[in-house]
């Protein structure tokens, strides 16, 4: 992999090249599931528990097949005749979940019918001709509540409630089954300081723009299903439907065309593997849109941990161990990643510190709600706000400067890779670099003088930082593949599907580089499994560092191929041969050489053409410019990291939080495209400020979801927002080739406890220590206005 | 969701109880009523339609009234309905007292919903049950003095 260093000049590469894929999507030429519209395609709707808990006694379907334009009305015990529950993606114990529900309903928006007809209203209408009688369990929405001995039974098997106990960190031997708590104890011991705190990171419902969607077919004579969906993974997709439906992948072929967001949550669904399954009973196309209202209820929710903090220091800032408790509140089901989600969270309470000992216990519980699932940084934003915080209290305990307290504690550039008590494997940083250089440009020093003089004027503000680390590039193997066309134009596929990331842009940038060709003259694809022979897909941050590298490993293989016919054609040394601007001459001639297409031509030509047109070929050399790779990154994960500073001020007199400056100082190592790297960021920030400041899934006491459209869950607006202030440093990835590790997730990791943080920082002068999110304006003015609003 | 509130009858105590109670006069009230089905003695069943946003529809359910208190002068009145945008409940404490000029007729109680309503409307729920509460004392005002009369 290394031998691509050399040769790779970057021109592309590090350039604010405009994104390919935006002429279309901007004027609305893009073709997303919802468009896709097929002769003789029928409709489904779902019919969905208005309750959050109860046992299906009976369900009148009579009404509804009564209907004109019905096709099939089928029961979820019907439909499980025909269809197995569905696969997780973790190694843990998961109850059975059906596509649609045969018996109990376990959270508010389940569905237990659905209705296949010939337009979307008679679906929809037939849908809600369906009368059942299902009698009302007892429901449970607090996961403190659930988990306690002689509370309601939501799965049968899952004591208390509890679908898995994790205990993670020192002295923690998972394999063997043991704890030892020696050194957490004597850490505790030794502290002039414990901080405890009760946290809550609150749930999230992801709200892509383009809400989940699919359209299958199945053709009788071919005996295939071609599904178009809007997922992050046409591969995953492929392997699940197939696994379910008891059919060869090959018989399956998935076609993610524009994905309008996902944010983690749009992989696969118990709908999917209906509607799947339906046009395979039915021997016709049939298409679901979810609509915002089932997007509220049924997308998987993000977040929704409580933790229970302890940190423990010396009174010089040495912080000595970290205890968490942890309790997931997991919702009804295990989805695909439910149960995995919530590690990571235990995986990052070391943040950016060298922290000698570290505890987390780890308790995922169901509960009558939406299940959650991946949310835009999955477990590390939970993990992050937690320390973030805790850290925050010891700096506002021990009376010392934020950045102060994290500068002593940080991991030191020499320590890397580091293996965390938390139990990852850092790969590289430099921490204080990063906080030197948001200090500057922040000019925290005089933000602190003007923070303080506001508040002399009686003013509410306050000034937050926080410093986060993240995972990326997990998930395992990638492939790609790369063609150079006869008429010397290029094609390369990837098994990374973005949706939104921007892959047609960056991956074109680095084979531009890479070949020495124009961009103009590079087609990626993707998001096809008949076009794209292998894949994983989009998620966790993974496709710069999986997805990028793969494809230069796969360009790499048809770069040689074009030096050695090129060498031939020319009578040159390969090694002395450069790729440039669509052409391949010798090092220091560039008036000299051929083009791509002309070396494309000789190559596809093979020997028997080549020798009638009296051209020698290659000996031994067989046609072609095409080749593709598979690659698993090494190591545990490539680590990005930045530290990000707010400075808020609270309206004494509405309570209204402002957030006048943010500033954030990002390293996601080498940088491809750095409109998209700022674009992640500002995207990451956004709906990090957001679960801050506006965001928050509510349900009542009932287990009915209270904010289930926009009216009452309020996404973050620019108006929000000030001019966020971004920076950059730069610390690569031993284990890329270009030094890459990742940027999807990060702005959302570090800024919501950045918030937090100014928001107490603003409210200390009133005795508070913490507050919990969401920010509500209602709550800081009641904190404003207790004690006549004096401080 | 809690919802408290009362309503001036200029009419004597007696009369208003009477008129609160009668099957005719509650029929005539409801707003919206398409259907009032005489079950059991205080228990009715009806079919109702509602015109206001979010919750618009029609319901069919049951009204109760329960733990009648001529003494004290309160008694109970459930409502229970469904309709395609979900379920509603509600339960509340009416109350009657002798004013200057009339009668108060005072209510305390609670408003739950389930389904669409809950999730769309939960905002708009105690507005619109206080509009059909409006609506069905002024109504109910001309059936008293349809009877005082």
């Amino acid at each position: 992999m290394t031998s691509t260093e050399p040769r790779l000049i970057p021109k592309l590469m590090g350039a604010r090249v405009k994104r390919k894929e935006d002429p279309r999507l901007i004027q609305g030429r893009g073709t997303y599931v919802d468009d896709v519209k097929l002769p003789g395609m029928l409709h489904a709707a779902f019919k969905r528990s208005d309750i959050a808990h109860g046992r299906i006694v009976s369900i009148d379907t009579s009404a509804a097949e009564a209907m004109p334009g019905v096709e099939l009305v089928l029961t979820g015990a019907q439909l499980a005749q025909h269809l197995p529950p569905q696969p997780v993606m973790t190694p843990f114990p998961a109850p059975p979940h059906h596509a649609i529900t045969p018996d109990v309903v376990r959270f508010q928006g389940e569905p237990y019918a659905v209705v296949i007809a010939t337009d979307r209203y008679i679906a929809r209408d037939a849908a809600d001709a369906i009368v059942a009688e299902i009698e009302p369990l007892p429901v449970l929405v607090d996961p403190e509540a659930a988990m306690q001995p002689g509370a309601p039974q939501i799965h049968e098997g899952f004591a208390n409630n509890v679908a898995i106990f994790i205990p993670a960190g020192t002295g923690v031997d998972q394999a063997a089954g043991t704890v030892n708590n020696a050194a957490i104890e004597a850490a505790f011991a030794q502290a002039d300081v414990v901080i405890s705190q009760r946290m809550i990171n609150h749930r999230l419902a992801p709200t892509p723009i383009e809400p989940r969607g699919i359209v299958a077919h199945w053709e009788p004579g071919k005996e295939a299903l071609t599904i178009w969906a809007s997922t992050q993974s046409a591969h995953l997709f492929k392997g699940f439907i197939a696994g379910l439906l008891g059919l060869g992948e090959d018989q399956v072929r998935v076609i993610a065309p524009e994905v309008g967001g996902g944010f983690g949550a749009k992989l696969i669904y118990g709908e999917d593997y209906a509607i799947s399954a339906i046009s395979r009973m039915l021997g016709q196309p049939v298409k679901w849109i979810e609509d915002r209202s089932e997007a509220f209820m049924t997308t998987s929710h993000g977040r929704g941990i409580l933790g229970y903090i302890d940190i423990a220091a010396r009174r010089d800032g040495k912080v000595l161990g970290v205890k968490a408790r942890l309790i997931a509140d997991i919702g009804a089901y295990e989805t695909l990643f439910t149960a995995a989600i919530p590690t990571l969270t235990n995986g990052m309470l070391s943040g950016v510190y060298d922290i000698p000992a570290i505890r987390a216990e780890l308790t995922e519980v169901f509960t009558n709600k939406t299940p959650t699932d991946a949310y835009r940084g999955a477990g590390r934003p939970e993990g992050i706000y937690f320390i973030e915080r805790a850290m925050d209290m010891l700096a506002r305990e021990l009376q010392m400067d934020p950045a102060e307290l994290r500068r002593r504690n940080f991991i030191q550039p020499h320590q890397f890779p580091f293996a965390t008590q938390a139990g990852n494997l850092y790969d590289s940083g430099d921490y204080e670099k990063a906080l030197d250089k948001a200090l500057e440009i922040s000019g925290w020093e005089s933000l602190k003088a003007e923070r303080d003089a506001a508040r002399a004027e009686g003013r509410v503000v306050g000034l937050g930082m926080s410093f986060y680390v993240e995972i990326c590039g997990v998930g395992g193997w990638e492939h790609a593949s790369v063609t150079v066309q006869k008429d010397g134009r290029v094609v390369a596929t990837t098994g990374t599907s973005p949706h939104g990331q921007g892959h047609e842009t960056t991956f074109a940038q680095m084979l531009g580089d890479q070949l020495g060709v124009p961009i103009e003259h590079i087609t990626v694809l993707h998001g096809d499994t008949a076009i794209v022979r292998q894949g994983t897909g989009t998620f966790g941050s993974r496709s710069q560092v999986a997805g990028g590298t793969v494809l230069m490993m796969a360009g790499e293989k048809v770069r040689d191929r074009m030096a050695s016919f090129a060498s031939h054609m020319m009578d040159a040394n390969p090694a002395d041969l450069a790729f440039e601007n669509g052409r391949i001459f010798v090092k220091g001639s560039p008036g000299s050489g051929k083009t791509f297409a002309e070396v494309a031509g000789y190559a596809y030509m093979g020997a028997g053409t080549a020798a009638m047109s009296g051209m020698a070929y290659p000996p031994d050399a067989q046609p072609g410019l095409s080749e593709e790779a598979f690659w698993e990154p090494g190591g545990a994960g490539t680590f990005p990291f930045g530290c990000h500073i707010a400075l808020v001020e609270i309206d004494r007199d509405t309570g209204e939080l402002e957030l006048r400056r943010m500033i954030a100082v990002d390293d996601c190592g080498t940088i491809i495209n750095p409109l998209i790297v700022e674009g992640q960021v500002h995207g990451g920030l956004a709906q990090g400020i957001g679960q801050a400041m506006v965001e928050e899934v509510v349900y009542d006491e009932d287990g009915q979801l209270i904010t289930g459209s926009f009216m009452d869950y309020a996404m973050p607006r620019a108006s929000d927002f000030p001019m966020f202030e971004m920076d950059k440093t730069v610390t690569l990835s031993p284990h890329t080739p270009l030094g890459t590790k990742g940027v999807g997730e990060a702005g959302t990791i570090g800024s919501t406890p950045c918030i937090v943080n100014a928001t107490v920082d603003a409210l200390s002068p009133f005795g508070v220590k913490h507050i919990d999110m969401m920010l509500r304006p209602e709550r800081l003015w009641a904190i404003i206005n207790t004690n006549g609003g004096q401080a | 969701m809690e919802i408290t509130g009362d309503h001036h009858f200029k009419a004597p105590r007696d009369k208003v109880w009477q008129a609160l109670l009668d099957r005719q006069a509650l029929q005539a009230s409801m707003p919206g009523c398409e259907r009032f089905e005489e079950v059991s003695p205080e228990s009715y069943d009806l079919t109702i339609r509602v015109g206001i946003a979010a919750i618009k529809g029609t319901y069919t359910g049951n009204v109760q009234v329960k733990d009648l208190d001529e003494a004290r002068q309160t008694y109970r009145l459930l409502v229970a309905g469904s309709g395609k945008p979900g379920h509603v409940q509600g339960d509340a404490v009416m109350h009657l007292t002798d004013i200057p000029g009339g009668t108060l007729v005072s209510y305390t109680g609670e408003v739950k919903a389930q389904g669409a309503i809950a999730r769309l409307g939960s905002r708009l729920l105690g507005g619109a049950a206080k509009l059909m509460i409006g609506q069905f004392f002024k109504a109910m005002e001309k059936q008293v003095e349809a009877r005082t009369t």
